[in-house]
C-alpha cells in the first residue's frame, strides 16, 4: 500500500472523526463562554456508558445503545453545568479548576465502578473495504459518515431552528439575549447537553474503530486533540473547527506515516501546529464566532 | 461559661496577631514545622510523615512560583509542569553525563530553565485569556512527547535514572536522609517563600499586579508590558525549576511524570485552595493538600485507595465553588472581622457607621 494513499485517506477519515469530538468543545465557549476542561471526561463517560448498555448490563443492540448513551451523556452533562459550571461562570480560572476537578472525579468514579484496566468497546460493523490500495474497515467508515451527519445536522439545527437562532444570539450578547426574553440558563445547560452527547457519540465511534478499548484515564488525549483544534479554528467558531479538526488529521497522520516511530509525536505535531498558527494569528485561524455573529 | 470565656479570650487574641507583623506570624505557623523532626520518634511512620512534608515544601515554591505569575500578572499557564520538568532533567543529564557535582547542576538547572522560559514565555506576548491557558498546557505535552521519541538520551517512560549518589546526603541512614532533606526543602521554602514575596510586594509586584488588572490601561501608562511580562515568567520559572531540580535529586530519577498534566492542575487546585495572589497562599495550601492527599486520608482514615482521590477531589471542588477566595484569605478576613467588631464594642456607634461604609465598598480581591 502507498504511503501517500494511506496518508491521505487516513487523514480524511481522523479528520473527520476528530470534527465530532471537537465542536462540542466549541460550541459550549462560543454560547456560554466556558472553557469546559470535562469535554473529555465525556468522550471517556460515553464510550464507558456504551460499554455497559451494549455489552455488560443488557446486551442491548449496538446502536440504540449507542444512541441511550448519548443521551445519558447529555443529561449528565447538562446536570454537571446546573451543578458546578453555571454559579462560577463568570470566573475563568474557577471555571477552569471546576472543570478539570470533575473531569478528575468522573475518572476516579469509572475507576471505582469498572476497574482500573480497560473494557472491550465492540467495532460496529465487521469487515473492511480496500480503496486505493488501503484497507479501511467499515467501522471506521462508519465513523465518518455519523459524524458528518451529525456536524452537519448541528450546523443547519444552529442556523435554521429557533433554538439555534437563540444560541447565535445568547453567543453575541449574553444580558441583550436575556432581555430579549431567552432562559440563557436553560440555553447553557442544553448546549452542553449537545456539546456532552457529541462528545460521547465521537468517544464510541473513535474507540470502536480504533482501539476497541476504554480506560478510564483515555479523557486527557481527545481533550488535548479538541483543544488544539478548535484553537487551530477560533474558539467560538463551527465552521473553523471543521477545518482544524482536517489540518489536525492530517497532521497526525503524516507524522505517524512518514517519520519513523512517529507515534510518540502523534500528539506533538497537532500541538506544535496550534502553537505555530497562534503565533501568527493570536485569534485562531479564523476567529471567533464568525458564523454565529452573522 | 468556659465557652464565653474561651470566646473572649480567641477574640483578644485574633487582635493581637492582627497587630504583630505579618512576617512574626509567618514565623510563628513555620515554627512546629521546624521542630517536627526532633520531638517524633526514630520510626517508620515518622519517616513517611517527613517524606509527604519534604515533596509538599517542594510543590510548595512550585505553587508560590505559579502563584506570582498567575495570582499577581494575570499569565493564566496551566502548564507550569514544564518548568519543573525541564529543572529536573537538566540537573539530572549534567548530573549523568557530565558528572557534576549536586551543587553545580541545580544553579545549571535554573539558569537552563530560567533561559528557556524566555522562549516559552514569548507566546504569553501575543495570546491572552483561555488561549494562552491551552497553548500552555500543550507545551509540557509536546515536552514529553519529545522526551518519548529521544528516548536514547532522555530515558524516554522509564526516565533518567541516577545511582543512589545523586541524593543528597549520600553517606546517612534513611531517616538521618530524610530529616536533612526535609530542613533542605524547608530551608528553600523559607528562603523562596520571602523572596518571593518580596517581589510580589515590590516596585516589580506592583506592576505585575497592574498588568493583571488592566493591560492596556498599564500600557497607556507608559508601563513596558512585554519587559514585565517576561520577567514575570523568568522569576516564575527559576523557582519552579528550583524546586523540580531538588525533586529529581530526592527521587534520583528525572521522569516525565514530573511535568505531566496532573501537576499542572495540581498547583491550581493548590493555589486556588489557599488562596490567589497571595504568596502564602500558594505555600499553605500545597502543604494541606499534600497533608490530606498522603497522610490524612492514608494513614489516619485509611479509605481505599480507588476512592480516596475522588473524596479528596470533591472536599476541593466544593471548597472552590462555596470559598472561592481560598483558605488564607478565608482566616484572615475572619480575623479582620473580629477586630473589626471588637473595635465597635469599644469605641461605640460612630465606628459602625464607617465599618458598614467600608464593608459596600471593599472591593473584591
Amino acid at each position: 500500500m502507498g504511503l501517500v494513499e494511506s496518508f491521505l485517506i487516513y487523514g480524511a477519515i481522523t479528520g473527520a472523526v476528530y470534527a465530532l469530538l471537537a465542536v462540542g468543545f466549541t460550541l459550549i465557549y462560543g454560547v456560554a463562554d466556558v472553557v469546559n476542561m470535562a469535554h473529555g471526561a465525556f468522550y471517556m463517560l460515553g464510550a464507558y456508558i456504551f460499554f455497559s448498555f451494549a455489552l455488560e448490563l443488557f446486551q442491548l443492540n449496538l446502536y440504540l445503545a449507542l444512541i441511550l448513551a448519548a443521551i445519558a451523556v447529555g443529561i449528565i452533562a447538562s446536570v454537571i453545568h446546573r451543578i458546578f459550571i453555571d454559579p462560577i461562570a463568570e470566573d475563568i480560572i474557577a471555571t477552569l479548576v471546576v472543570t478539570v476537578g470533575v473531569a478528575l472525579m468522573l475518572q476516579q468514579v469509572m475507576t471505582i465502578v469498572y476497574g482500573i484496566g480497560h473494557v472491550e468497546i465492540p467495532p460496529f460493523l465487521p469487515g473492511s473495504i480496500v480503496i486505493a490500495d488501503v484497507t479501511v474497515t467499515y467501522s471506521k467508515i462508519l465513523a465518518v459518515a455519523v459524524s458528518l451527519i451529525l456536524f452537519f445536522t448541528l450546523w443547519t439545527f444552529m442556523r435554521k431552528a429557533k433554538v439555534g437562532a437563540a444560541m447565535r444570539a445568547a453567543a453575541q450578547d449574553r444580558e441583550v439575549a436575556m432581555l430579549m426574553g431567552i432562559n440563557t440558563t436553560r440555553l447553557h445547560m442544553l448546549t452542553m447537553a449537545i456539546s456532552g452527547s457529541f462528545a460521547a457519540v465521537a468517544g464510541v465511534m473513535i474507540s470502536s474503530s480504533t482501539s476497541q478499548m476504554a480506560d478510564p484515564f483515555m479523557w486527557l488525549f481527545p481533550l488535548v486533540m479538541s483543544f488544539s483544534i478548535v484553537i487551530l479554528g477560533g474558539l467560538g467558531n463551527v465552521k473553523g473547527t471543521f477545518v482544524g479538526a482536517l489540518i489536525v488529521g492530517f497532521a497526525e497522520t503524516g507524522v505517524v506515516t512518514f517519520v519513523p516511530e512517529g507515534t510518540y509525536l502523534k500528539g506533538a505535531a497537532a500541538l506544535a501546529i496550534m502553537v505555530a498558527v497562534l503565533l501568527l494569528r493570536p485569534r485562531g485561524l479564523f476567529g471567533k464566532h464568525i458564523e454565529l455573529e452573522d | 461559661m468556659v465557652t464565653t470565656y474561651l470566646t473572649r479570650a480567641y477574640r483578644s487574641f485574633a487582635i493581637h496577631v492582627l497587630d504583630v507583623p505579618s512576617r512574626l506570624l509567618a514565623l510563628l505557623l513555620f515554627q512546629p514545622l521546624l521542630f517536627l523532626p526532633m520531638v517524633l520518634p526514630t520510626s517508620a511512620s515518622t519517616n513517611y510523615l517527613l517524606s509527604v512534608l519534604v515533596f509538599g515544601s517542594l510543590s510548595a515554591i512550585f505553587a508560590a512560583s505559579w502563584d506570582l505569575l498567575v495570582g499577581r500578572c494575570g499569565q493564566m499557564t496551566l502548564g507550569h509542569a514544564i518548568f519543573f520538568g525541564l529543572g529536573s532533567y537538566v540537573t539530572t543529564m549534567a548530573w549523568v553525563y557530565l558528572g557534576w557535582p549536586i551543587w553545580a547542576t541545580i544553579p545549571l538547572a535554573v539558569l537552563i530553565t530560567t533561559l528557556a522560559s524566555l522562549f516559552i514565555g514569548f507566546p504569553a506576548l501575543r495570546v491572552k485569556g483561555p488561549y494562552l491557558a491551552l497553548i500552555s498546557m500543550a507545551l509540557p505535552l509536546i515536552a514529553t512527547s519529545l522526551i518519548f521519541y529521544f528516548k536514547d538520551v532522555t530515558g524516554g517512560e522509564n526516565g533518567l535514572p541516577m545511582p543512589i549518589s545523586g541524593r543528597f546526603f549520600p553517606q546517612m541512614n534513611v531517616f538521618d536522609l530524610r530529616t536533612g532533606e526535609y530542613y533542605l526543602t524547608l530551608l528553600l521554602v523559607a528562603v523562596s517563600g520571602i523572596i518571593l514575596y518580596k517581589i510580589a510586594i515590590s516596585r516589580t509586584g506592583m506592576v505585575f499586579v497592574s498588568i493583571l488588572d488592566d493591560e492596556l490601561a498599564s500600557k497607556a501608562c507608559g508601563i513596558n508590558v512585554t519587559k514585565y511580562k517576561m520577567m514575570a515568567f523568568a522569576i516564575s520559572a527559576a523557582f519552579a525549576s528550583l524546586s523540580g531540580a531538588v525533586y529529581a535529586h530526592i527521587l534520583t530519577v528525572a521522569s516525565p511524570f514530573a511535568m505531566g498534566t496532573t501537576r499542572s492542575f495540581f498547583v491550581v487546585i493548590m493555589t486556588v485552595f489557599g488562596g490567589m495572589g497571595t504568596i502564602a497562599g500558594g505555600i499553605v495550601g500545597a502543604y494541606l493538600i499534600h497533608f490530606i492527599d498522603s497522610y490524612v486520608l492514608r494513614v489516619i482514615v485509611d479509605v481505599p485507595v480507588e476512592w480516596h482521590p475522588f473524596i479528596f477531589i470533591g472536599i476541593v471542588v466544593i471548597f472552590i465553588l462555596k470559598w472561592p477566595r481560598g483558605i488564607t484569605r478565608f482566616v484572615t478576613d475572619g480575623l479582620e472581622d473580629l477586630a473589626e467588631e471588637r473595635e465597635i464594642e469599644e469605641r461605640g456607634a460612630h465606628i459602625w457607621k464607617k465599618y458598614k461604609r467600608k464593608k459596600k465598598s471593599t472591593p473584591e480581591g
